[in-house]
């Protein structure tokens, strides 16, 4: 039988030698274009943060002088002059140049100075405070985002079961408690009525006399203390993805690909794992990455109620005692972390999905 | 060139024992409305290196007899009664009474399932050749440069550049690539039965030539023992040696492609042969078969097609024929099978419908 020469056909999406160097600018348009896209939203929600401080009726500027002016008898100019060095700005400079100056501030980590605790810089304060709340919701995070992946995978797998009825009854009823609450219910019932734990020594984010050191003691404490808001974290957020979990991977279960790979004889753990799992958690991890940016801001609650002094903390005692330049930071750190969660979630999702890249 | 890399050595051969036999197979699938006997009492030896080719409209059960023979079907399909055997070499195996184990090892190093949505047969997340090797290793072959010795000649025999190929996503293929890449990955072990369900269905006729001229270069060797399913009668006429047709899950007629396409003894059959269209035009004389296939959960008495038969008698509503043979290697299950042939020879097959099945080999051939 005469063949004819080989047709030899290359992949579509595939450069040619030529059009390599094209081709490496379009996925470095695609890292830069992310970038830049989180740069302009983190300038747009500053210039708004300001904005809001400044221009609106009632702003924080104005209502911190009066307050000097009736609480301690300040003239008008001493306590004006008060409030520009406390919020950083120059109240007598011409609008644009006060936001000019305010960003300049910003990009050199000048945020002002905390009017409850003087003398401290918000900076400072978010520097001690923000690593506890990276710790805590960042171990209940990954805690529960891997016991929810798990179990949903489990629950897809002996879907229509026992086991599979019974977590999606809990799943569901947990994922619907709002964290504050459950934070409140465990306060009363373990610490107060069955005083099973110890709530009043567990307060706080470390003992007396412990000092933070990569030592078992250390990491132990900062564990027991954490303990409650990351138990939290861990029952109000894994019913989510332990119930996505399971859709996503009953949808990837009735893929072709599934059944080739069960055809082609591969191990039901390589299935699991590289075939199932993998698929059915790639949509996850967007999920995850926003959870990561909310929960920095939703931890003010949590943090409250079991008096954790976290980032969340400082800005629950910020907003009780009006402590304008506090908040002000401590608000462009959640919207930081809200964007770089976001990022975040593209960098992984293209890392994670080769399909992404692409388009 | 092929016969050399692809096949296996001939010494492999038993000519006298069919490498697959399937005794009085039935498959139901247990539904609300209740169960669907998808397939009835199918007999069948498969030869060493020949290519039955199964045909028959869709909902015939041609997909659930392919995925019965390496055991994918759904959990609510149920293979009973049945036996399924294979043989290679002096080794004999009940198909169905195989362990978890035995039949993951036998799936696609004796047996590889090419199926119908190739567009959707890889995983998203791995490169081909990450699949490539999950599939060797997963029968205990673990050398990896062999591995790729292997994946590259079998890439180049369906004609794709491995340079490009392996370290490609699916996603960076076209349908008919992916197609042609799972074909490849189908041969890597050396199976010595391919199942192949529609494996041109879905594909522009450019892709579907390229895919039916490899499938012929594999059938020439005759290492290689095919079951080909296919709704369309033209391919099933190009690349098989014996054609097998199906009806409502069973099968009314068997017999070699001369036999089936120029003497057909089932009126089933005919009617399918009848409704090929012509390249040439010729709508006038164009048949379809009156009525649609009947509800698999509540069949018909007697002869499952009479609902729909020209054909058909007073004895064809009580009664179910078997295969009885109407030729040397020919059978069909019909009562009046003798009427079909008597008018065969009163109007004779339409040539246009026959120039069709002629029409593809050569074109193939001269490709
Ligand atoms: N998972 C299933 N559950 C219930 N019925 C099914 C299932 N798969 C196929 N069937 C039914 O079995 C019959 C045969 O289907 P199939 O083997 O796919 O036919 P073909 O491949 O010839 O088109 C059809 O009537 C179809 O509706
Ligand atoms: S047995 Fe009767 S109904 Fe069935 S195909 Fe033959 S003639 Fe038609
Ligand atoms: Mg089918």
């Amino acid at each position: 039988m005469s063949t004819s020469a080989p047709v030899v056909e290359t992949a579509r999406q595939r450069p040619s030698v030529a059009g390599w160097g094209l081709w490496r600018f379009v996925t470095q348009n695609f890292y830069v274009r992310r970038l830049f896209k989180a740069l302009v939203t983190v300038w747009v929600v500053s210039t708004i943060i300001f904005f809001l401080i400044r221009l609106l009726p009632g702003n924080p500027v104005e209502q911190y002088i009066s307050r000097l002016i009736e609480t301690q008898g300040m003239d008008y100019e001493n306590a004006r002059m008060q409030a520009a060095a406390l919020f950083a700005i120059d109240l007598d400079a011409p609008l644009w140049v006060q936001y000019g100056e305010y960003l300049g501030n910003l990009l050199s980590g000048n945020l002002g100075v905390s009017i409850t605790s003087p003398g401290t810089p918000v900076t400072a304060m978010i520097g001690r405070f923000l690593p506890w709340t990276l710790f805590s919701v960042g171990v209940g995070l990954i805690l529960s985002f891997t016991l929810g992946i798990l179990l949903g995978l489990m629950m897809a797998y002996r879907r229509e079961g026992v086991l599979d009825h019974v977590l999606t009854i809990l799943a569901s009823i947990v994922s619907s408690v709002p964290n504050y609450l459950l934070g409140i219910l465990l306060v009363v019932w373990l610490g107060v009525q069955w005083k099973v734990l110890p709530i009043a020594q567990m307060r706080g984010t470390m003992s007396p006399g412990v000092v933070p050191a990569f030592t078992f003691a250390f990491v132990y404490d900062a564990l027991y203390h954490a303990f409650l808001p990351i138990f939290t974290y861990v029952l109000t957020t894994m019913g989510n993805w332990m119930l996505s979990m399971k859709g996503s991977t009953v949808g990837t279960l009735g893929e072709d690909f599934v059944t080739v790979a069960r055809a082609r004889g591969l191990n039901d753990w390589r299935i699991t794992t590289a075939y199932v799992g993998r698929n059915a958690a790639l949509p996850l991890f967007t999920q995850l990455t926003i959870a990561i940016g909310f929960v920095v801001g939703g931890s003010f609650l949590i943090e409250t109620i079991f008096q954790y002094q976290g980032i969340g903390y400082v800005l629950g005692s910020a907003i009780a005692q009006r402590d304008y330049p506090v908040m002000q930071g401590v608000f462009l750190v959640i919207t930081m972390s809200v964007i770089l969660a976001n990022l975040l979630a593209d960098f992984l999702y293209g890392w994670l999905d080769p399909r992404i890249k692409v388009s | 060139m092929v016969q050399s890399t692809v096949g296996r050595p001939a010494g492999d051969r038993h000519p006298d024992k069919p490498p697959l036999s399937l005794q009085n197979v039935h498959v139901s699938y247990a539904t609300r409305r209740g169960k669907v006997q998808a397939v009835r009492n199918v007999s069948v030896d498969l030869h060493a290196g020949e290519s039955l080719a199964l045909i028959g409209e869709s909902g015939s059960g041609k997909s659930t007899l392919g995925l019965a023979i390496v055991r994918l079907l759904p959990e609510t399909a149920r293979i009973e009664p049945g036996v399924i055997t294979y043989r290679r070499k002096d080794r004999e195996v009940d198909v169905l009474k195989l362990s978890r184990s035995e039949m993951r090892a036998f799936r696609w190093s004796d047996c590889a399932m090419v199926f119908q949505a190739a567009l959707n047969a890889f995983n998203p997340v791995l490169k081909v050749w990450a699949q490539a090797l999950d599939t060797a290793q997963a029968h205990g072959w673990h050398d990896k440069p062999a591995i790729r010795r292997r994946l590259v000649e079998l890439l180049e025999f369906v004609q794709l550049d491995p340079k490009r190929v392996i370290d490609a996503y699916p996603h960076e293929l076209s349908g008919g690539m992916r197609q042609r890449v799972l074909l490849a990955l189908a041969l890597l072990l050396n199976p010595q039965v391919l199942i192949l369900d529609e494996p041109t269905t879905a594909l522009d006729i450019i892709t579907q030539r390229t895919i039916i001229k490899l499938l012929r270069q594999l059938k020439q060797e005759d290492h290689f023992t095919m079951i080909f399913i296919s709704h369309d009668l033209a391919i099933a006429a190009e690349l098989a040696d014996r054609v097998a047709t199906m009806y409502a899950g069973r099968i009314v007629e068997l017999g070699t492609s001369d036999d089936i396409f120029y003497r057909p003894r089932h009126p089933y059959t005919l009617g399918l042969i009848r409704a090929v269209p012509t390249v040439t035009g010729g709508f006038e004389q164009l048949f379809s078969i009156p009525g649609s296939p009947p509800d698999l959960v509540k069949l018909p008495s007697g002869c499952k097609f009479h609902p729909r038969c020209t054909f058909a008698t007073e004895r064809c509503q009580q009664e179910e024929p078997e295969l009885e043979l109407v030729g040397a290697e020919h059978s069909a299950a019909c009562w009046n099978w003798r009427e079909v042939q008597a008018e065969l020879q009163r109007n004779p097959l339409h040539r246009g419908a026959l120039n069709v099945l002629d029409g593809i080999g050569s074109e193939v051939e001269g490709s």
